[in-house]
């Protein structure tokens, strides 16, 4: 009895090695607009593979599309975990187009932006339903983390059970206070880093491999 | 013998309902009208009437005729129960106070009256107080043209964009201003997981567009939207 237990274990964990082999985890990077998402996917992408996910802006709703960047292989203290990216637009729960005005942007461009930005909510929303098996929340630190919005997507996230990496992003800023959003979320794990400036980024692989892996 | 099978000749007195069913001898359903007197009536025949209206109409769809037409329109509204077919009766009466709308009503009326005069002339000859005259002999005996229906079907075409916001011209550029409004309230209620506020300005329920099964791919401009559905609902599934 004993040994067949064995047996089946064994197998078991060869068919699950196998499996996690061909199948890379699939990340969604989420996190409210201007948190550094895209800086962040692109850092990653940057490192491990060479290429880009998608632009970068200062301009809130840059990324308007979830844009993926698949077989991304970070290899962590000879382990290796290769993961599919998922750069996803900014969530909020308001979207004005009044707010692009200020960037040098005519009012049809706002209105246009602000419908695809709307768009993108709903994409990254349904990605988190359907199709991420972990998730890596990256929030700005120089602002405050006790917002709905991140409430209740952390609230989705641990309903789903996903691993969930949070990033507390843009410390090469003067305003940035890391513990606040330690405190915000003291139930998960924050992670210091400056995707701009690549800081700390290290730490950020070798939970990326532990939390993913 | 106001009424005459056209078939076998047969008879019926006015009023007779032995051929509300057709014919009793030969089956036949086409009757044959013919007053018992030949005293007019106050007013013109409907049938005269409208079916040489109908033959006016389609070359005059603007604003000389609209004198005539308006007679034509007081006059179908004022014996809406004796000669309108019934899905016309209600339409009658709540066209009829408008004053200004009375050209297009009368414009937009047209198909409708050349297929009820179709109708008359193929089929009994029931009315009261009809008065036998040139016109709806014709219409009774001439068989329409195929020109004639296609232009009574292009009329409808034609007609029927000009003549629907005929009445609040005025109004006429921010006609569609409250159909979209309306199309985006219908829509907010149905979709609360997207609140268009206004153009350019939404809100959004993140619990419910993560709740939904849908997906939400894009808005439109005018407030529509176009959603994947699941794939286990089914193409066809409409």
């Amino acid at each position: 009895m004993g040994l067949l237990t064995n047996l089946k274990d064994s197998i078991s964990r060869v068919t699950d090695g196998l499996f996690a082999a061909d199948e890379p985890k699939r990340i969604g990077i989420y996190g409210p607009p201007n948190a550094g998402k895209t800086t962040l996917a692109n850092r990653i992408a940057r490192d491990w593979t060479g290429d880009a996910v998608g632009p970068e802006s200062h301009i809130p709703h840059e990324t308007r599309r979830a844009r993926r960047k698949e077989n991304v292989e970070i290899e962590r203290n000879g382990r290796k975990v290769t993961i599919d990216i998922v750069d996803t637009p900014g969530v909020t729960t308001k979207v004005d187009y009044k707010e692009f005005l200020d960037h040098d942007m005519d009012k049809d461009d706002a209105v246009r932006r602000s419908r695809e930005a709307t768009e993108g909510v709903a994409e990254a929303m349904h990605w988190l339903r359907e199709d991420v098996d972990g998730v890596i929340y990256v929030l700005d630190s120089t602002t405050d983390p006790f917002t709905q919005v991140n409430t209740m997507l952390i609230g989705i996230i641990e309903s789903q059970d996903l691993p969930a990496l949070i990033l507390a992003n843009k410390t090469d800023l003067p305003g940035s206070d890391v513990q606040q959003i330690a405190n915000a979320f003291p139930q998960h794990e924050t992670i210091p880093l400056s995707a701009l400036e690549g800081d700390n980024m290290d730490e950020v692989y070798t939970k990326i491999a532990e939390y993913f892996g | 013998m106001p009424h005459q099978c056209t078939t076998c000749g047969r008879t019926f007195p006015d009023g007779s309902k032995e051929m509300l069913s057709g014919c009793p001898d030969c089956g036949g359903n086409k009757f044959q009208f013919k007053p018992a007197s030949e005293t007019t009536d106050e007013q013109p025949s409907p049938g005269g009437s409208q079916s040489s209206s109908a033959d006016r109409r389609p070359a005059t769809d603007s604003r000389p005729a609209a004198g005539d037409d308006d007679a034509t329109a007081a006059d179908d509204a004022s014996t809406p129960d004796s000669q309108q077919p019934e899905s016309r009766s209600p339409d009658a009466g709540s066209r009829t106070p408008d004053a200004e709308s009375r050209t297009s009503d009368a414009e937009s009326r047209t198909p409708d009256d050349q297929v009820a005069d179709a109708n008359r002339s193929d089929s009994e000859h029931v009315r009261e107080r009809t008065e036998e005259d040139v016109a709806q002999a014709s219409a009774r005996s001439d068989v329409v043209s195929p020109d004639e229906l296609d232009r009574a079907s292009r009329d409808v075409e034609t007609d029927s964009p000009a003549t629907e916001p005929g009445p609040d011209t005025p109004t006429d550029t921010e006609g569609p201003r409250p159909d979209i409004d309306d199309l985006r309230d219908e829509l907010n209620e149905q979709f609360e997981s997207i609140r268009i506020v206004s153009p350019g300005k939404y809100e959004l329920n993140l619990m419910e567009l993560y709740d939904r099964q849908e997906y939400i791919i894009s808005l439109q401009e005018d407030g529509r939207y176009v959603i994947e559905m699941p794939d286990a609902w089914g193409i066809s599934d409409e």
